[in-house]
This record gives C-alpha cells, structure tokens and sequence, in this order.
C-alpha cells in the first residue's frame, strides 16, 4: 500500500522497539523487516533517525560490532526502559485500536 | 567554542573531512546540503560534532551496502534531517528562552 | 555544565577574534553579507553579544560553505537579509523561513544530483 508515510509516523517507533525487542539487530535488518511487512516506503535513513532517538532517550543497548563487509556496525538491543516503552506503545495501540473500531462498527 | 573548534579540539575535525571526501560524489553533495541546512536551523547536537559525524557514519555503511543516497534516506532530505533533530532544540530556542525568561515559547 | 555556561567572557574575545579570522578569508561579497548578518543579528545580542556566538558560528559556517562552492550570496541568503537574521535568531517569520529553507534543501540536492547524471 503507497502513501502510508503520514499514517505511520507516530507508530514506527512502536514497530522498531518491537523488532529490537524479539532479537539484538542493526539498522539495515530492521529496515529489511519492515519492507518485507508490507512497508515498502520506509528507507534505511527513517530508520536511523529512529534508532539515534531511542539510543538518546536512553531505551537501547547499542554494541558495535565488526561487519563482513565495510564500517563496523551498530547492534541494538531493549534495556528495561525500553521494555517498559514498548508495553507502553502496545497499550497504546490497543486502546486507539479499540476506540477506531467502535467508531467505524458504528458503536459509542 | 563552535563547531570547528570543538570538533577541532578533539583533533576530529580533519579525519572528519578525510571521510567526507572518501564517500562517493552523490553522497557528499547531500552531505553538504544537509550541513547547509543545520548551520541554518542550528540544532544544539551540531556543537560536540556528534550530528555530523553520526551521518558520515550512517553514510559509509550505505556505500558499504552499494547502494545510492537517496536509495538510502528517501527523497524527502529535508524530512529526514527534521527527523534527525526532531527532540534537540535551536541555539534560536535557547536565544529566544534566554529573552523570555521561559522555555517554550520560541517560535520554530 | 551546559555549553553557555562554559562560555566565559574571555572565550567570548577569543571566539570574536576567531570569527574575524575566518571572515577574512572569506570572498569581498561574502565579507560584505557577514558584516550585514553581524549588524542585524546585534541587536538581538545582550551586549556582549554571548547569546548569538553559536548562531553567528553556524552563519559563518554557511558562508564558509557556500563560498567554496562558487554559489552566488544572493542565492543563500535572498533578498531579505534582516528577515533572514531574524529566522536565525527564532523571530518573527523563523517557521517560514524554516519552510522556505527545507524546500532549497531538497532543490539543491536535486538539481545537483540531476547534474551528476544519476
């Protein structure tokens, strides 16, 4: 589906934190994550940017480690803040959700 | 104390410079723009050098993966560098607080 | 300690003395346009002038840029320098200057690119 950029913007966060959550990964796997998802516009640099706010609010673990091929990488993991942020995201999403459906069911 | 000094002093600045002009010609005329655009704007992370040398970072594991800038942070530049400094405030924040007496109150 | 904090007035000189070295080296035209941005960015300063050292240093970073680039100062900074030391400033008119500086961000790096032939 095209022109998701808007309509995304406040959960991706929710979606990388989620991601970090289930393994300890690096930027360009997360993004690959989210193209095979369905979310084709999200580039890398979304990415990035997203990852350098959770590592400055303090919610990740980063470790660099050697690649393969070119600079070494940078490996994100959940510390405990993060884990609370992403339960946070989840309670969040559920209760928007909720609400969403009501009104689109035709309920109050 | 601005930029160059700061980075200068930490002995940065030159290597800095040396893997700017190792990246590849569609990278560093983004690169370039998007300096442009921070001296401008004047988010607080560009003083300790950590904004700059973050996307020089980011950048050489782009070249490293082959692929092509805009590939890499999407067409919308401007987007991704508003992403980039979304939490940091302006040294036009700070300046405009410093008068009022009260954070908040700068027009962006 | 913040970064204003650690600017004492004796950083203060030497940062001035800094500025004017560099704005030296700077094109006639340039030099021109800087001296401008200082005269409508003072009287936004306390009167040391402390407030706006790391604003000037980003302006003259941009002219330091620009210059060897061969772009035209007219290009960079429009025709409306005290609105433009304004928006540095956070003034009146930043959020459309702001706007109006996102959209050269993302001409420039299409035209450029578009030079390159990619």
């Amino acid at each position: 589906m095209d022109n998701l950029t808007e309509m995304l913007k406040g959960t991706l966060e929710g979606c990388v934190l989620e991601i970090i959550g289930s393994e300890e990964t690096y930027g360009y796997a997360i993004t690959r994550r989210l193209n095979e998802l369905g979310f084709a516009d999200v580039v890398e640099g979304t990415v990035y940017t997203i990852l350098l706010r959770l590592e400055k609010n303090g919610l990740v673990q980063v470790t660099k480690r050697p690649s393969e091929q070119g600079p070494p990488r940078k490996f994100y993991a959940l510390n405990d803040a993060g884990r609370k942020e992403l339960a946070t995201f989840w309670a969040k999403w559920e209760y928007i959700t909720s609400r969403i459906d009501k009104l689109k069911e035709g309920g109050r | 104390m601005g930029i160059h000094d700061i980075i200068e002093g930490k002995k940065q600045w030159r290597a800095h410079m040396a893997r700017f002009k190792a990246l590849p010609s569609d990278y560093q005329i983004v690169y370039k723009e998007i300096q442009r655009y921070f001296f401008k704007v004047g988010p607080v992370g560009l003083a300790d050098g950590s904004l700059l040398s973050g996307i020089v970072d980011f950048f050489e594991e782009g070249v490293a993966a082959g692929k092509g800038v805009l590939e890499l942070i999407g067409n919308d530049v401007a987007a991704f560098c508003d992403d980039l400094i979304k939490d940091s405030r302006t040294y036009s924040d700070v300046y405009q607080e410093s008068i009022s007496g009260k954070p908040g109150t700068a027009e962006q | 300690m913040n970064f204003w904090e650690t600017i004492t007035g004796s950083d203060l000189t030497r940062d001035w003395k800094a500025f004017e070295a560099r704005a030296e080296a700077l094109p006639g035209d340039y030099r021109a346009a800087w001296g401008q941005i200082i005269a409508h960015l003072f009287p936004y300063g306390d009167f040391t002038g402390r407030n706006l050292m790391p604003i000037l240093d980003g302006a003259l970073g941009l002219l330091e840029e620009t210059a060897s680039d061969g772009q035209s100062i007219h290009e960079v900074l429009g025709d409306d320098i005290p609105g433009f030391c304004a928006a540095l400033a956070g003034g009146q008119g930043a959020r459309t200057y702001r706007d109006r500086w996102r959209e050269q961000l993302n001409r420039n790096v299409a035209r450029k690119l578009g030079r390159l032939g990619g």
